[in-house]
This record gives C-alpha cells, sequence and structure tokens, in this order.
C-alpha cells in the first residue's frame, strides 16, 4: 500500500480573492504520501482557505488543487479517497452522531454498519446515539475523524483537529495520525500547536498572508536556522567565560537573570569549552533548533491578522 | 437513490417532521370546520339562495370540504421543503454534506424529490381525512356524498398538483434566501397576508391605473394556485391551467436559479 514521496495533493498556483483581502496567493506545494505534513502559518494565513479549496467547498480565484491527480469535484466517490475535517465540522444539533455518519454513509452508498465502526475507533460507541447538541469540543473532534474515516481514504485533511482536545486527545490523536501515515496514507494537519507539530509532522509546509514561506522536511526547514541555535549557561565565572567564548567567535549575551546566551554553538561544544578553560557551570541548556522558533523567524513581520 | 435515502435519513433523525404533524392535524380540523360551516350556509338554505350568503356556489363548497386543509398543508410543505436547504446552512451541516456530494446540484434534486414525496403524503393524508369526514358532514346537512360528482374528483386531483408545485417553490425558495429565519418568515408572510395585501394593491391598479392589471394578480403564487385549484372566480379570469403553469414557473426559475447560485457558492 505504501508509496512514499509519491506527491498525492498537488496545489498549484492556487489564488482566492475576496473583496477585500487575497486570502490564499498563489500558493503551490505539494504532499507526499506515508508522512505526515503539518501546514503552518500564523492566523489569518489562509490555511483554511486553502483546505477548502482543495476539499471543492470553496471556488479558488485560480489555480488548481487535485489530490491522486484528481480535482475533488471530479471524483465519483471522494468520501472513500479522502477524508476531512475542518474547523467548523458540525452536526445538526438534534441530531445523534450515529445517525450524523449514517446519513453520510446514505449519500456516499456506505452499510449503515460503518458508522458503527468507526465511532468504536474513536471511541464513542457508548455515546453514539447521544444528540450532538450533548457533544463536548473533545468528543466532536472525535466525531469529526470518525466521519473522516467512514470511507477508509488514502488520504486525510485536516484543520486544526487538536483544538479542543485535553493532553491525553492530543496523544491519541497524534498517535492515530501518525499510525494512519505509517500505513502509507497521506495526512495533511493544520495546526497552531507548534511544539505538537514538531512530535507529529516529517513534512511541514509554512504560509503566511496567503503565500508560500518554505516547504520541506521538519529536519531540513530547521537546518536552515541552526545556525541560530542557542545555550543558555549559568556560571559563577561569568565575565571570564563570556570572554573565553568570544575568543572562539561566538555570540555572547549576558542577560538580566545572570546566564549567558551563547548562539552559534551547540551544548556539547559550549561544555567542553567550559571545561578548557576551567570555568565552573550551574547550569548548561540546549534552546537549539526548535519548530516554533524556526516559525517565528520564518513568518516574523509578513503577518498579523489580515 | 442513495441521496434521497440520505435526504429522508436527515428529515426523520430530527424532531422538525413530528411538529410539523402535530401542527398539522389541529389546522387541518379548523379547515374542516370552516368548510362545514360555509357548506351549512350554501346547501342549508332552500332554493339555492345560499350562494347569496358569500361562501360561494355548491361545487366550491362542497370541493372545499374535500380538499380541507390545502391551505395549512401547503403552508407546512413549503416550509419543510425550504427548511430542507437553509437547515444546511443554519446547522453548519452544508460543509458535511457537499464534502460527501460535491456534485451540488445532486443534493439539491434529492431535496426536491424528497419534499415531493412529503407534499404526496400530506395531500394523501389530508384527501383520506376529509373522504372519511365530508361525506358525514354533508349527511348532516341531509345532502348526498357528491363522490359521483366529477367535480370532487377533479378538485382533489389538482390540489395534490398545487401541493407538488409549491414543494418545489419550498426548496426553490430555501436555495435562493439560504437565510433560514428569512426563509421562513419571507414564505409565511407572503403565503398567509400576502395574498390579501397583493389582491388590493392589484385591485388599486386595475381601477386607478390600468384595467388589465386586475388579470396580472394570477402572478401572485397563491392566487395562482387558487385559480387553479377554485377555478375562474370573475367572467375575465384565466382558465385553470394557466394557474398550473404559473406556479410551475416559479417552481422552475427559483430550482434553476437556486441550483445554479448553489454550485457556485463558498462553503464556508
Ligand atoms: N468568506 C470570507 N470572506 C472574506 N474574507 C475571508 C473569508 N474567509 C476568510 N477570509 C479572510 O481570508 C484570510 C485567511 O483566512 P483563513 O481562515 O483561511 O486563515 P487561517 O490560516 O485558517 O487562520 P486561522 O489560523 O485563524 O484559522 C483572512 O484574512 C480572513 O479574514
Ligand atoms: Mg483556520
Amino acid at each position: 500500500m505504501s508509496r512514499p514521496n509519491y506527491a498525492e495533493i498537488s496545489v498549484e498556483h492556487l489564488t482566492k480573492q475576496y473583496a477585500k483581502v487575497r486570502a490564499v496567493d498563489d500558493l503551490s506545494f505539494t504532499v507526499n504520501a506515508g508522512r505526515v505534513t503539518g501546514f503552518l502559518g500564523p492566523n489569518g494565513a489562509g490555511k483554511t482557505t486553502a483546505l477548502r479549496m482543495i476539499l471543492g467547498l470553496v471556488t479558488p480565484t485560480s489555480g488548481t488543487a487535485t489530490i491522486g491527480g484528481v480535482r475533488y469535484t471530479d471524483m465519483p466517490d471522494p468520501i472513500r479517497r479522502v477524508g476531512a475535517i475542518l474547523e467548523a465540522s458540525s452536526a445538526h444539533r438534534g441530531r445523534s452522531a450515529r445517525n450524523h455518519l449514517r446519513v453520510i454513509c446514505r449519500a456516499a452508498g456506505l452499510p449503515d454498519q460503518r458508522a458503527d465502526e468507526v465511532l468504536a475507533l474513536v471511541g464513542l460507541n457508548t455515546v453514539g446515539t447521544r444528540k450532538f447538541k450533548g457533544y463536548s469540543l473533545g468528543m466532536k473532534q472525535r466525531l469529526g475523524i470518525a466521519a473522516a474515516m467512514l470511507g477508509d481514504p488514502r488520504v486525510l485533511i485536516l484543520d486544526e483537529p487538536t483544538n479542543g482536545l485535553d493532553p491525553e486527545g492530543i496523544r491519541w490523536m497524534r498517535d492515530l495520525l501518525k499510525a494512519l501515515a505509517a500505513e502509507g496514507r497521506t495526512v495533511l494537519v493544520s495546526s497552531h500547536l507548534l511544539g505538537e507539530m514538531q512530535q507529529l509532522a516529517d513534512d511541514v509546509v509554512i504560509i503566511a498572508a496567503g503565500r508560500l514561506i518554505r516547504q520541506g522536511p521538519v529536519a531540513e526547514v530547521l537546518g536552515a536556522t541552526a545556525g541560530m541555535a542557542r545555550v543558555r549557561v549559568r556560571t559563577p565565572q561569568a565575565e571570564q567565560f563570556a570572554a573565553a567564548l568570544r575568543d572562539e567567535k561566538l555570540e555572547v549575551v549576558a542577560t538580566a537573570d545572570g546566564t549567558l546566551q551563547v548562539t552559534g554553538a551547540d551544548t556539547a561544544r559550549v561544555g567542553h569549552l567550559a571545561f578548557t578553560a576551567g570555568v565552573e557551570l550551574h547550569e548548561l541548556t540546549g534552546e537549539g533548533a526548535d519548530l516554533e522558533r524556526a516559525f517565528l523567524d520564518l513568518t516574523a513581520g509578513k503577518a498579523g491578522a489580515r | 437513490m442513495n441521496l434521497i435515502r440520505a435526504e429522508l435519513l436527515k428529515l426523520f433523525t430530527t424532531s422538525l417532521w413530528w411538529i410539523f404533524a402535530i401542527v398539522l392535524l389541529p389546522l387541518w380540523g379548523l379547515a374542516l370546520g370552516y368548510n362545514w360551516l360555509a357548506a351549512n350556509v350554501t346547501l342549508g338554505t332552500e332554493g339555492g339562495d345560499g350562494e347569496l350568503a358569500g361562501f360561494g356556489s355548491v361545487e366550491s363548497v362542497v370541493s372545499g370540504l374535500y380538499t380541507s386543509g390545502q391551505s395549512a398543508g401547503v403552508l407546512l410543505v413549503v416550509l419543510l421543503g425550504a427548511i430542507m436547504v437553509t437547515g444546511e446552512f443554519f446547522h453548519l451541516t452544508a460543509t458535511s454534506t457537499f464534502l460527501t456530494t460535491p456534485r451540488r446540484e445532486r443534493v439539491i434534486v434529492a431535496k426536491m424529490i424528497v419534499a415531493v414525496g412529503i407534499a404526496v403524503s400530506v395531500w394523501l393524508l389530508t384527501t383520506v381525512l376529509n373522504l372519511a369526514a365530508a361525506p358525514l358532514a354533508l349527511g348532516n346537512l341531509n345532502k348526498p356524498s357528491y363522490l359521483a360528482e366529477s367535480f370532487v374528483w377533479q378538485a382533489i386531483g389538482l390540489n395534490g398538483l398545487a401541493f407538488v408545485l409549491w414543494a418545489l417553490v419550498g426548496v426553490g425558495a430555501g436555495v435562493l434566501i439560504r437565510s433560514q429565519i428569512g426563509t421562513v418568515i419571507t414564505l409565511s408572510v407572503l403565503y398567509v397576508i400576502g395574498t390579501q395585501v397583493l389582491t388590493l394593491i392589484f385591485f388599486a391598479l386595475s381601477e386607478y391605473v390600468w384595467e388589465p392589471f386586475m388579470q396580472l394578480r394570477v402572478l401572485v403564487p397563491t392566487l395562482a394556485s387558487d385559480l387553479l385549484i377554485t377555478g375562474p372566480q370573475l367572467d375575465d379570469d384565466p382558465p385553470r391551467w394557466v394557474g398550473g403553469l404559473i406556479l410551475f414557473g416559479y417552481a422552475t426559475v427559483t430550482a434553476v436559479i437556486g441550483t445554479l447560485i448553489t454550485k457556485r457558492r463558498d462553503i464556508a
């Protein structure tokens, strides 16, 4: 089943012009099968708009988006190929979760019992007959996953699926998405939770103000900003050590709480320099390459709510 | 076919349908009572003077009895048809619906078929009730059931046609207006008060501006359906089928424009 590195989702020059904003601006990227791809961007970057265009819910002003080479709106059986959870995924308040799923089954020509199977998959089987209005946010997200899995699709597209989940729920979601990708499926997931993304994603697509900022494997995107890796050092001989570090052409900043911020070296190098300089260390912490910093650096000044 | 099954399941898995059913029965009772009263006046007076009392000819009061519940039933069917569409946006289920079926016109067609099915069911229900109750009411007035007369069956049949056409108008209006509350209010007001108000306007126009305006009043959907069921009331009224055609025109135009709009609309 697995066909790694095969571009399953392909977005080409996608643009959406609303009356006042260009929500998505000439955006192109690809998403590979067998991997979890994080779709990142600040508020208002155009993530939701882009995902809705991929799914045929919003009509692009120009450009195309295909999944497995086919536009979503041209698929005869989209539910069997693509599963989606969108921000406002919702069901009728007065309808039970089980009936909500059965409606989709009927429309997609799936057997009714798929509804019960996916409810069990997401752990909602005991509350399936409860009305949607009685669902907590976390239960609604689980129901969204259940709906997305109805047709056992090869491709999953999720817009902030961890919104409203507790830590256990987030872990559950992470493990589920990783497992699905490991089976060879394509998983495209947008999120604000960068730390979460770092643990989850294999690839990232970063956008800001509707435009692509960077796309690639997480490690590569981090590598691009790795020169910025920082190490925090606490020592009673701060001045002496700072001088020794500067001799090594490292950038050192003394902070207000008495620690040193060293830029351009990892903990091993700084520890070794301390040893050779005979300096006593009380703390040595790597603040190295993390996605959040890379993200903030990459999108700095390019966005903000529009 | 799958989509029709899905739409039926949608309809019967929320409380809307039985609320409408509960509302329908007392309204039907009221209508029957009113029509019985009208029959009482027209038929109860010897020598046919009753027609002068304003409830119309024997034919029209008897037809009225056999189509009791028409106005309430049609109103409920129209609203149900409209809510089948607006509810998708009101309850944010449009996303799920159109993700499952990106060919949106198919969803609209399925909704129309289901709305027509509901219309036929309501028509069947009220007709069965009327066929049971009307002969009793007429017997009470020492009159025959008139069931051997063809005009009774014509009235019942045209009543069914009106139900079907209005169901289509309801779905079309729902697609066009989209706002749940807006659609419900617009349709109810147009249906309940609109007829009187618009008749007055057309009357005034024909009195003071140009006489043929009075004939144009059949363009009002409710008056078109009156014409279809009860036939021409004034000498220069157009024939029945014109009413049916006008109603059909409304159904088609709202449905086609509505579907085209739905296909383009961004679902957010
Ligand atoms: N229907 C619409 N009409 C007009 N403008 C819109 C519409 N939908 C989105 N926008 C605008 O398009 C831009 C992108 O919005 P979008 O929801 O795609 O961003 P996002 O990346 O999903 O943001 P968030 O992280 O807050 O969910 C925003 O400036 C938003 O105001
Ligand atoms: Mg969003």
